[in-house]
């Protein structure tokens, strides 16, 4: 159910029939309009802007780049033909190598995402928009 | 046909209309019908993003590319994986965090202007029915093979099962069928990867020292060049595979089944394990087709080689699991076709009638209605062109649907979610420029001209050399944005700090 740290509970019909409370905000009137600027521009949300880029730009040129470099190594020329063991090729190698890359950046950003959820979740606290009202 | 095929069959199909029955009594409302209520776990929408993902294009497409083509059909494989990590750190999380039902809802997130969200519809639609055509038109030639009845009836089969699921069931019904398709797909891959590698001594080795000497192709089939031999067509195709499966709206709608950005990415990370596994065992499928079943005896049942994963288990298990095998792809071609329907509908219903037509003052139950409508529109609509298609070769529609999903729709979310002063006009301007160059370069392409009499569409040579147009498309729906919005001075710096907030941080969902 909704958790509530503050404010009054009313409870609305849902159209499925079930009830879903939803908290509501006394001190603050309907149609108001969070100031987004200053959760932008607060530390908090700086820091975690700047941790996913720190993370994500360079996995993205990391996996894009090893993709391309595959694609023409394998269209231009033929240094992955050489074997590797047995009758198996380095191509099947680094075939191997991208998906094997695949599955570790997915694993690490699972990872690295908890700890983003994390700030993020301080920063809404930190603006009191951390609340079932939001979702 | 035999008993067994048609046991399996019905059994299945039983299967599937039960969960429709389920399913409907809980479909009440458009957020019930779109996103099956937003309620699906991680795991549960994983599978069905497999579901969705691996058609039949992928299950008896690539098998049969690597028995006739050895490490060139496995090509595909890489960037069809890859591409889930574009779709994990680019679009999974902000498309939940900012959007309700469509693409276009997360790009009006930030705009909320109706040529916004009527460009991104007609890009969504574009692609659907593309994709559409090439999975009806495949399902019809593999169901009158695998069966044995008639193309025109069996388009009508997988039509009515796909309408029915999807105009009673909606996403919920949708969802269960893709998971179900998944495990029946991974169920049957297992087992006949398993008595591949019984036949090699579970060596791979071995497997690929007697592959080497199976095929016409001898030594070369272990290496890349026996299908793929223009380099630029290859890098482009690559690309469009690794940037399109980001802009695919049957796969960025699965994003909005599930409550939140954290289950959003748990879902991405179950879809790219099964995938993957899934992927690694159709090398084995492929190789032990081609060593069990023989390039002539595939080639000769069909010229595409979509038949070497039923030869196979024919090969190996006899009957029945060519009957179970066929009855997997039947289910396969499914549940591809209800989920591209779901897309098809809600960029009609959803888009195009409530939020332009209706500027989203339509009541539930009109709402409702129009989604159904919509259903049955996209669903008659494209079984209509698919019976047309019949003798046309489509295999580059699925091609196109990922050129059109990487140029028109990459760009366009790209930009909203990570550019400051990206605008309405820039937004218009990429999706177009994306849609028109991916559509106009392949209309004047080897798919569509080629000098030889009745091989493609249009006798002529072609004036636009690459099969594929990704690797100037996409630059130029990038390049299109970027001038739109340089040339407007329209600029909102105060809604892309929402918007930035929003899709990092989750909250502020009703806004």
């Amino acid at each position: 159910m909704a958790k509530t740290i503050a404010g009054s509970e009313k409870t609305i019909a849902h159209p499925n029939g079930n009830e879903r409370q939803h908290a509501v905000r006394e001190e603050r009137p309907e149609g108001h309009i969070p100031d987004f600027q200053a959760i932008e521009e607060s530390a908090g949300f700086r820091e975690l802007m700047r941790r996913k880029k720190a993370f994500l730009v360079p996995t993205t040129v990391l996996f894009l780049g090893l993709y391309l470099l595959f694609n023409v190594i394998i269209s231009y020329t033929n240094l992955l033909d050489a074997t590797f063991i047995g009758d198996i090729s380095w191509v099947w190698v680094f075939a191997f190598g991208l998906f094997a890359m695949t599955w570790i950046l997915v694993t690490v950003y699972m990872k690295r995402a908890a700890k983003f959820d994390e700030m993020a979740r301080e920063t809404l606290v930190e603006f009191n928009y951390d609340k079932e009202e939001n979702r | 046909m035999n008993a067994t095929v048609i046991i399996i069959f019905l059994v299945i199909v039983a299967m599937t209309l039960v969960i429709t029955y389920f399913a409907a009594k809980r479909t009440n409302t458009t957020s019930d019908f779109y996103t099956a209520g937003g309620g699906l776990t991680g795991w549960q929408n994983g599978m069905a993003i497999a579901g969705d993902y691996l058609s039949a294009a992928s299950f008896l497409g690539i098998a049969g590319s690597i028995a006739l083509f050895g490490f060139d059909g496995f090509l595909f494989s890489i960037g069809y994986l890859v591409a889930y990590l574009v779709v994990l750190f680019v679009v999974a999380e902000p498309l939940r965090n900012l959007g309700k039902f469509t693409l276009a809802d997360m790009i009006n997130a930030r705009f909320n202007a109706k040529k916004v969200r009527g460009a991104a519809a007609l890009s969504s639609i574009t692609i659907v029915i593309f994709y559409m055509i090439a999975q009806l038109v495949g399902a019809g030639a593999l169901i009158q093979l695998l069966f044995g009845i008639d193309y025109l009836w069996a388009v009508l089969l997988v039509g009515i099962m796909m309408t029915i699921y999807v105009l009673f069931g909606g996403m919920t019904a949708t969802s269960w069928v893709q998971i179900i398709k998944a495990v029946l797909l991974m169920v049957g891959t297992v087992i006949l990867s398993f008595l591949v590698l019984q036949r090699f001594d579970f060596s791979i080795l071995e497997m690929f020292a007697q592959v080497k000497t199976a095929t016409p192709h001898g030594e070369a089939f272990l290496n890349p060049g026996v299908k793929y031999k223009i380099p630029l067509d290859t890098i482009s195709l690559m690309l469009a595979l690794v940037l399109g499966t980001a802009g695919l709206p049957h796969i960025l709608m699965r994003f909005f089944t599930v409550r939140d950005a954290k289950t959003a990415r748990s879902s991405v990370m179950w879809a790219t394990w099964i995938v993957g596994i899934f992927y690694v065992m159709t090398i084995f499928l492929g190789f032990g087709a081609a060593a069990f079943v023989g390039s002539e005896t595939i080639i000769s049942t069909n010229p595409a080689g979509n038949m070497a994963a039923p030869l196979l288990a024919q090969a190996l298990g006899g009957d029945i699991l060519m009957s179970f095998i066929s009855a997997v792809a039947f289910a396969t071609i499914l549940a591809v076709v209800a989920g591209l329907v779901l897309s098809g509908a809600s960029a009609f219903a959803h888009d195009i009638y409530g939020q332009i037509i209706k500027k989203g003052k339509a009541t539930e139950r009109q709402q409702m209605l129009a989604a159904r409508y919509a259903s049955v529109g996209v669903a008659v609509l494209s079984i209509t062109l698919a019976i047309f298609a019949q003798s046309l070769n489509v295999a580059f529609l699925v091609s196109l649907a990922f050129c059109i999903a990487a140029s028109a729709n990459l760009p366009v979310i790209v930009y909203t979610i990570f550019w400051k002063k990206f605008n309405t006009t820039g937004a218009v301007s990429a999706i177009f420029t994306g849609l028109i160059s991916a559509l106009v370069l392949v209309s004047i392409s080897p798919s569509v001209m080629n000098p030889e009499a009745g091989a493609a569409i249009i006798t002529g040579n072609p004036i636009f050399p690459l099969t594929n147009p990704a690797i100037v498309s996409i630059p130029l729906g990038f390049i299109g944005g970027l001038i739109g919005t340089l040339l407007s001075k329209e600029s909102d710096a105060k809604k892309y700090a929402e918007v930035k907030v929003r899709a990092n941080t989750g909250g502020f969902r009703q806004l």
